[in-house]
C-alpha cells in the first residue's frame, strides 16, 4: 500500500498543471485590449469591415461602460444585415457603403454583434 | 451561453425597407444577452476549491458504504399527503395541458417572427425551466408531461388497458440519449431553429415518435426512452425533495438521490450528452472559436455538428477510460470497466447539473420572464390576453458579480456533490483495499471537468 501513498499528491500536480496550462492557453480578454478602438470621451469608435468572411479586425470583445456609447462603422463588400444582439438594432449593408450603429450600454452583460448573410460574428460588446 | 441566446434571436424580422438607417425594433427583441466572463479571482478560488476538495476527498473520507435509503428528514403527514394527492397532480397536469394547447396554437396560427412564443417555450421553459423545475422538486415532467397524459387519455378512450404494449422494451436509455443529442443540437447548432417552419417539423416528429413509440412500447415508453422524461428524472435525483424506500417523502441531500440510480443501459450515454451538450453550448461562444468557424472553408455547420459530437464522445471515452484504470488499479479484469462505468456515471449528474446552473441561469431568469410577453399574444393579432404585454424582466437576480457568483458555486458544489457521490459508489462496488486507489481516476476526470466548466465560463 506504501506506493499508493503518493498518488493523491501525484494527481493534484497533475490537475494543477492542467489549470495552469488551460489558463495560460486562454486568451486574454483584458479591458480595451481589442484593436482597432478609439476613445473619445465616453463615445468608443470601431470601423470594422467584411470581406467574403474575413472579419477585419479579428473578432475581439469590446469593453463599454455602462451609460457609454459604442459608434460601430461596418463596411461588407456584400449586401448584408447587420444586427447587434441586446440592443435591438439592426441595419441593412449595402455593398462597400459605410453603415454606422450607436450603440449605447444600459444592462451589464455581453452581447454580439453579427451579420445574418452568411451568420458572422463581427464582435462582443461587454457593458459593465 | 450565447449560442442560445443567439438562435432565439435570429427570428428577429429583417431591417425595415431598402437603405434604412438602424431600425429599432419591438424593446428587448428577443434574448441575447450573454454572462460577462467569469472574473479571474473567481476562477482562481472555485479551481483551488475543486482541487482542495479532491483531495481531502481521497485521503480522509469514509472507508465504509454510508448513504442508507432510509436517510431522510421526513415530510409532516400534512405536507406529505398534499405532495401525494390527487389534486395537486391535475392541477399540475391542467395547467400543462393549457400550455401546450395555448403553445401549439401559436405553432399553427401564430406569426412567422419575432413575436411568437413557440420558440421561448421550446427552448426557454420546457429545455432550462424544465432542468431548473426538476433540480428544485424532482421528477416533475413524469406528472406534467402532456404525451403521457395523451396516451391514458386515448387508451381511456378506447376501454383498453392503460399497460397496452405490442412489444417488450428492452433499450434503456438509449433512445433518450439520441433525443437528447438531438434536441442539443436542434438547439445549438441547426440553422433557422427558431423559424416556424423548422419548429412545425420538430414538434411533429417529436410527437409522432412519441406516440408510436408509447403505442408499440407502453408507457415504458416514457418511463426510459422520452429524453424530456430523462433529462427531468436525472437532473430530478439532485432535488432536496425525493421518496424513501419505502414511498415516504423526505427531505434528503443530493447525494441519496444520486447514489438511489442503478447503473442500466444507456446511461453513460446520457450522461456524456448532458454534460457534453452543455459545455459545447459555453465553448462555441469562445470568439477564437467562432472567427475560426466562421473564416474556414469547410461549411461551419458540418463543424459544429462535428465538434458538437466530440464534445458527447469525450466525455464518454474519458469517464470509460478511468474506469479502466479503476478497475486495473484494483486488480479487476478489464471487462470489468464496462458495468463499472455504469455504476459511477450517475456521480457525473451533480457535476452536468452545475454545469446547467452556471451556464443557464441568467437566460432562465431573463428569457423565462420575458417569454410571458410573448405568450399573452400567441396568434400575433396584438392582443394582450394574458396582460403581460408590458412585463419588464427584473433582473435583480442577473446582476454580474451575483451570477459570477452563482456561476463558481453551482460548478465547485456540483464537483463535491460528484466526488462524494462516485466515492460511496467505489467504496460500495470495489473491493474495500482497493477503493481508495480505485477512485483516483475517477477524481482526475472530475477534476479535469471541472477545470473545463470554469475556464469555459472564463473565456466565453
Amino acid at each position: 500500500m506504501r506506493t499508493f501513498r503518493a498518488l493523491p499528491y501525484a494527481v493534484c500536480v497533475l490537475a494543477l498543471v492542467g489549470a495552469a496550462a488551460c489558463s495560460s492557453g486562454t486568451p486574454d480578454p483584458g479591458p480595451g485590449g481589442s484593436t482597432g478602438v478609439v476613445s473619445t470621451g465616453s463615445v468608443k469608435r470601431l470601423e470594422v469591415t467584411v470581406t467574403g468572411t474575413t472579419v477585419t479586425p479579428a473578432p475581439a470583445q469590446v469593453d463599454l461602460p455602462i451609460g457609454s456609447t459604442l459608434e460601430l462603422v461596418v463596411t461588407s463588400d456584400h449586401d448584408d444585415e447587420l444586427h447587434a444582439h441586446g440592443f435591438d438594432v439592426e441595419a441593412t449593408l449595402k455593398a462597400g457603403t459605410p453603415t454606422t450603429l450607436r450603440l449605447t450600454g444600459t444592462e451589464a452583460g455581453l452581447y454580439e454583434v453579427e451579420t445574418h448573410e452568411p451568420a458572422l460574428t463581427l464582435l462582443t460588446v461587454a457593458v459593465r | 451561453m450565447a449560442s442560445l441566446p443567439a438562435a432565439l434571436a435570429s427570428a428577429l424580422p429583417p431591417a425595415l425597407g431598402p437603405g434604412s438607417v438602424p431600425a429599432v425594433v419591438p424593446a428587448h427583441g428577443v434574448g441575447s444577452r450573454g454572462d460577462l466572463p467569469l472574473p479571474f479571482t473567481a476562477l482562481v478560488i472555485a479551481a483551488v476549491a475543486a482541487l482542495v476538495i479532491s483531495f481531502v476527498a481521497i485521503s480522509t473520507l469514509w472507508r465504509e458504504p454510508r448513504l442508507r435509503d432510509t436517510d431522510g428528514v421526513l415530510l409532516p403527514g400534512p405536507v406529505a399527503a398534499v405532495l401525494d394527492s390527487r389534486w395537486l397532480r391535475v392541477v399540475a397536469r391542467v395547467l400543462a395541458g393549457i400550455v401546450t394547447v395555448w403553445t401549439l396554437a401559436a405553432l399553427v396560427f401564430g406569426p412567422d417572427s419575432a413575436r411568437n412564443p413557440v420558440p421561448q417555450v421550446v427552448y426557454v421553459w420546457l429545455w432550462v425551466g424544465l432542468a431548473f423545475s426538476s433540480m428544485l422538486l424532482g421528477p416533475v415532467w413524469r406528472v406534467i408531461n402532456p404525451l403521457r397524459a395523451l396516451h391514458a387519455g386515448l387508451l381511456r378512450l378506447a376501454r383498453v388497458s392503460p399497460d397496452l404494449a405490442a412489444l417488450p422494451y428492452r433499450w434503456g436509455l438509449w433512445p433518450a440519449a439520441l433525443g437528447l443529442g438531438t434536441f442539443t443540437w436542434v438547439e445549438l447548432v441547426a440553422e433557422d431553429n427558431t423559424s416556424l417552419g423548422f419548429l412545425r417539423v420538430l414538434v411533429g416528429v417529436f410527437f409522432a415518435v412519441s406516440l408510436l413509440g408509447a403505442a408499440v412500447f407502453g408507457r415504458t415508453w416514457f418511463d426510459h426512452a422520452d429524453p424530456f422524461e430523462a433529462w427531468s428524472r436525472l437532473l430530478g435525483l439532485l432535488s432536496p425533495l425525493g421518496r424513501r424506500h419505502d414511498g415516504r417523502w423526505v427531505l434528503r441531500t443530493p447525494l441519496h438521490g444520486v447514489n438511489g440510480l442503478r447503473g442500466q443501459r444507456g446511461l453513460v450515454p446520457t450522461v456524456a450528452v448532458m454534460l457534453g451538450g452543455t459545455a459545447y453550448d459555453g465553448f462555441s461562444a469562445n470568439l477564437s472559436w467562432a472567427t475560426f468557424v466562421q473564416s474556414s472553408p469547410l461549411p461551419s455547420a458540418l463543424l459544429r455538428t462535428a465538434t458538437l459530437l466530440a464534445f458527447f464522445g469525450f466525455v464518454a471515452l474519458t469517464i470509460w477510460l478511468a474506469s479502466v484504470v479503476s478497475v486495473r488499479l484494483a486488480g479487476e479484469p478489464f471487462s470489468r470497466s464496462f458495468s463499472f462505468v455504469s455504476d459511477i456515471a450517475p456521480s457525473l449528474i451533480p457535476i452536468a447539473g452545475g454545469y446547467v446552473i452556471a451556464h443557464y441561469w441568467s437566460l432562465w431568469v431573463y428569457q423565462g420572464q420575458f417569454a410571458w410577453r410573448l405568450l399573452t399574444d400567441p396568434l400575433g393579432t396584438g392582443a394582450d390576453l394574458l396582460g403581460t404585454a408590458d412585463l419588464t424582466p427584473n433582473d435583480l437576480l442577473i446582476q454580474p458579480t451575483l451570477v459570477a457568483t452563482i456561476q463558481a458555486v453551482s460548478i465547485v458544489v456540483g464537483h463535491l456533490l460528484g466526488v462524494l457521490a462516485a466515492h460511496e459508489r467505489a467504496i460500495t462496488v470495489l473491493d474495500r483495499r482497493a477503493a481508495v486507489i480505485g477512485q483516483v481516476p475517477l477524481m482526475v476526470v472530475m477534476v479535469f471537468y471541472t477545470l473545463g466548466g470554469l475556464t469555459i465560463l472564463f473565456a466565453p
